[in-house]
């Protein structure tokens, strides 16, 4: 739906104006936008961060800072991959500031930051899709569990390939590396989720 | 290296769209005559769909208002201490150039000569040295209120 949402000229159209409007510092355009991009900026800095009250702080300040930025930011660029770029750094600085902590959470947090929750509360026992549902959900929180074992710059190239469905173009733009760096990230991230993946499921091969 | 073992370095590439159209061409013709990888591919392409369909964390409540309010209070005191500097600037240069004018005026009256204890006081550096003074002090005062009215607006807010 996002994806249909940004490839809508209408959307698109919509998205250019509030640009324009956050320029000239309107606050109903900051309005527009936070909540535009709100699902997508705090999922991907969750994704990195894996903690929710670190990925709620660095929502707040990638908004100041680009309400500090947005008079520089040149329109022909993209503007989902310069937001997600400013995020990124503040995420960096943000580890660079607290580097000697350690980037293990408690279980709490791991269950928030892969969505966890009790699925089985929506679930009725009337409803014929249940056990697909449920099995469907159990494989993708097995996945996000085992993404939160993979280091930050793994995590993160797969939560912007895969569930931002950025190019990648775009993803060396927000994480600041070349090309052929993005694709050597991905390639070694798929290849350790796999790995945790095979080590939570000892003999079975799919996700 | 075999033909095999380039082509399964690829396939994890591939489930994520990474690939080339000419790596993509070799591998997709690779696949059809090799049956491991044929598997290996399918493999990947269910972790690439579960990748996309994992479970979505929910925003935490009033994360939007919450954003909004620290953006305008920030916005309200950038705008305070750019009021403030220009105020400053302001301050001194109104000073200097009633410093100035009244050196002017002063030379013009006295004849260029208002000796007092010893020293000249309409000579350019005696009036100059005694304008910095009054700069100075004129701006700590304006900076010591600009202060107190941003802790009052702090407070406030």
């Amino acid at each position: 739906m996002i994806l249909a949402a940004a490839m809508n000229p209408e959307a698109f159209s919509g998205a250019q104006d509030a640009i324009t409007r956050l320029r000239r510092g309107d606050p109903d355009a900051l309005t527009a936008m936070i909540s535009r991009y709100q699902h997508r900026l705090y999922r991907y800095l969750l994704r990195l961060v894996r903690e929710p009250a670190a990925a709620d702080d660095l929502f707040q300040q990638t908004w100041l800072r680009v309400m500090e930025k947005i008079g520089r930011y040149d329109a022909r660029r993209n503007f989902e991959a310069w937001l997600f770029s400013v995020a990124h750094n503040l995420a960096v600085d943000a580890w660079r500031g607290k580097r000697t902590e350690s980037l293990d959470e408690s279980a709490d947090s791991r269950e928030h930051a892969s969505g966890g929750g009790a699925i089985g509360n929506t679930l009725r026992a009337d409803d014929p899709d249940a056990l697909e549902r449920l099995l469907d959900f159990e494989r993708g929180a097995a996945l996000a569990a085992s993404i939160q074992e993979l280091p930050a710059i793994h995590r993160e190239v797969l939560t912007l390939r895969f569930e931002e469905d950025m190019k990648l173009e775009e993803i060396a733009e927000v994480a600041g590396i070349p090309l052929s760096t993005v694709k050597s990230r991905l390639s070694r991230a798929l290849d350790g989720l796999r790995a945790a993946m095979d080590k939570r499921f000892p003999g079975r091969k799919e996700a | 290296m075999s033909e095999h073992e380039s082509m399964a370095g690829l396939l994890a590439l591939a489930a994520a769209g990474a690939l080339d159209a000419q790596q993509q061409r070799l591998l997709e013709k690779h696949a059809r005559e090799c049956p491991a990888c044929r598997r290996e591919l399918e493999i990947w392409s269910q972790y690439a769909q579960g990748l996309r369909r994992l479970p979505q964390p929910s925003v935490p409540s009033q994360l939007m208002e919450r954003t909004r309010a620290r953006v305008v209070q920030e916005s309200v005191a950038a705008a305070d201490r750019r009021w403030e500097a220009f105020t400053l600037g302001a301050l001194a240069l109104f000073a200097w150039t009633v410093g100035l004018t009244f050196w002017l005026v002063a030379r013009i009256v006295t004849g260029g000569e208002l000796v007092v204890m010893g020293a000249n006081l309409v000579r350019f550096g005696t009036w100059s040295a005694g304008s910095t003074v009054l700069v100075w002090l004129t701006a700590a005062v304006a900076a010591l209120a600009l202060g107190r009215r941003r802790r009052e607006l702090r407070r406030a807010l």
